[in-house]
């Protein structure tokens, strides 16, 4: 089945790296572990659980394999400056804003555009405690199929060929006849509305409470 | 349905481990598997634009390749970022500086001594 890890990837394929005798850490514990020796290796131990996701992340963007390799050794050379200068509490997501920077500043170099910095890197705690109290809460079901009817046909459909007919994009895909690509977005935008509507009526039933 | 209709709601946030992704990436998993991946890169904003970025490379059965090649050169670099800070710290400690005065000072003190003791016998 599905490995799936709470400290994101194991590198499982990469044999010849040290970095998978450290699989039992968690990120919090190597980069404990590099404040407390300021060792750098335990700083590459930690990125090498990333690199698949960092050229990945890198390759969206810029769209280039070489280009796409060298923003990830740029954004390991950053990382190894900036680790040990203040705590970071959440690796992952400080990385993925990272990475996610330094790419749109190679684009902005790249087309002369000026382009946002992303500065709200932090797990929306917030959000996942909204979402936390719509779980309890006993009305949920009921605004979800409500939500569920206000929905565009396309996301519907997608939406609960997905989540209720537990299919893939693939099986989606073929079922409706839109494009992977299609069905990937209907189901994201359409989880999103659903969430948004849900969220209002929670508002607006405590409102008259 | 109850319970399926909760999955659009919850956000547990695991991540996915890379082999998963590979295999993903490489069409080797059921379509149960592809369902469950699919699931969690809806909930990881990091994995789903990388999963969108890996997409796009030509030769798939290449990325672990590249992958290998990034995290050698990453090896490289922190092991070449320790040495140099384990000789800065040797350049910028002050005791290692004193140390080295006190005993240049010890060795002229001594052929001083040793010289005139010399021409005095």
């Amino acid at each position: 089945m599905i490995r799936i890890t709470s400290y994101s990837l194991k590198l499982v394929i990469l044999p010849n790296v040290k970095a998978e005798h450290y699989n039992h850490m968690t990120d919090a514990d190597l980069l404990d572990r590099y404040a407390s020796e300021g060792n750098s290796e335990w700083i590459g131990v930690l990125l090498e659980r990333y690199t698949l996701l960092l050229f990945g992340l890198c390759m969206k963007y810029l769209k280039n394999e070489e280009e796409a390799k060298d923003a990830v050794q740029q954004i390991f050379l950053k990382v190894l400056g900036e680790a040990g200068k203040y705590k970071i509490e959440f690796f992952k997501s400080w990385l993925y804003m990272v990475a996610k920077n330094h790419c749109l500043m190679g684009l902005r170099g790249r087309q002369g555009r000026i382009t946002r910095e992303i500065t709200d890197w932090l797990p929306l705690v917030a959000d996942e405690g909204n979402i936390s109290l719509l779980l309890q809460n006993e009305n949920t079901y009921a605004w979800l199929e409500e939500a569920m009817k206000e929905l565009d046909e396309k996301q519907r459909q997608c939406v609960t060929l997905f989540y209720l007919g537990k299919q893939s994009y693939f099986q989606v895909s073929e079922q409706t006849g839109f494009s992977l690509l299609q069905v990937k977005s209907y189901i994201q935008n359409g989880k999103r509305n659903l969430r948004q509507t849900i969220e209002r009526k929670m508002k607006e039933s405590s409102l008259k409470k | 349905m109850n319970d399926d209709i909760k999955d659009i709601l919850s956000n547990l946030n695991p991540g996915i481990d890379s082999a998963t992704l590979l295999l993903y990436m490489q069409g080797k998993l059921s379509q149960e598997q592809r369902h469950e991946v699919e699931k969690l890169l809806l909930e990881n904003d990091f994995e789903s634009e990388a999963m969108d970025g890996l997409a796009q490379v030509k030769d798939q059965q290449g990325v672990s390749t590249v992958i290998e090649g990034l995290n050698r050169d990453l090896k490289v670099k922190t092991t070449r970022s320790r040495k140099n800070k384990r000789r800065r710290e040797l350049k910028e400690d002050p005791l290692l500086w004193v140390a080295l005065l006190i005993i240049l000072l010890l060795v002229v003190l001594s052929y001083v001594i040793i010289h005139k003791q010399l021409q005095q016998g």
